[in-house]
């Protein structure tokens, strides 16, 4: 009988400290050096998300990603966000990364989703040997 | 050979069912109310405690993210994005704004496919 294994990625675990340089670099990327700006704030915070997403796939781990983020002005009466998760526990992984600067506070999640794995006769699969 | 059964026959995301387990539970929970810095911790907690437990009562195959922020008032305004690499056909997602005189309030919900 012939052994095969699947051709594709098979990494798993989600790793926090690659996700925080991964959006921490993207972060500092767009809003670094800027004010609080009206006009710009949409184009920052799909950037933010786009390339934070793009890296994050990049590591071709088996996994879905969302990724969200919240800018906003700074103020007295500072800025409250609450997430909750019905998952797995032992495969699934968040990270957020939280940025500020002298005129604005920006908050970014990461929540990385285990594939789970289903060999079909659709996968292409080498063998061994 | 054993027959195998799944505890959820009901497939895809309902986006409009969400959104109005959601809204029931802002409502319940910032209905009324002003801007209170010293509540509002536990309210942003409720609100996606409360909308978790009612989605995951709806017994479908899916993991759930639930994803609340609570802003005062200000001219500035409050921006958020948010983007997921998923699949396109079962996964879905709603967004619920709501908001009063001292107050926004945006939650996100995402509902990833669990593959039996």
């Amino acid at each position: 009988m012939s052994r095969y294994v699947a051709s594709f990625l098979l990494e798993v675990g989600f790793n926090a400290d690659k996700a925080h340089n991964i959006v921490k670099e993207c972060v500092d990327g767009v809003l670094g050096g800027e004010n609080y700006n009206q006009n710009n704030i949409n184009q920052w915070t799909a950037s933010i998300v786009e390339q934070s997403l793009t890296h994050l796939v990049k590591l071709r781990k088996a996994y879905k990603y969302i990724v969200t983020c919240a800018v906003v002005h700074k103020s007295a009466y500072g800025f409250q966000t609450a997430s909750s998760y019905f998952w797995v526990t032992t495969a699934d992984g968040t990270y957020t990364i939280r940025w500020e600067n002298g005129t604005m506070n920006c908050i970014v999640n990461v929540f990385a989703i285990a594939i789970v794995l289903q060999l079909t006769k659709n996968v292409r699969l080498k063998p061994l040997n | 050979m054993e027959e195998y059964h799944r505890h959820c026959d009901e497939v895809g995301f309902n986006a409009e069912e969400a959104h109005n387990i959601v809204k029931e539970c802002v409502d319940g929970v910032l209905g009324g109310e002003d801007y209170n810095h010293d509540n509002i911790n536990q309210w942003t907690a409720n609100i996606v405690e409360q909308s978790l437990t009612h989605l995951v009562k709806l017994g479908k195959a899916y993991k759930y993210i639930v994803t609340c922020a609570v802003v005062q008032k200000s001219a500035y305004g409050f921006h958020t994005a948010s983007s997921c690499f998923w699949d396109t056909t079962a996964d879905g997602t709603c967004t619920v704004r709501w908001e009063n005189r001292t107050m926004n309030c945006v939650v996100n919900v995402f509902a990833i496919a669990i593959v039996l």
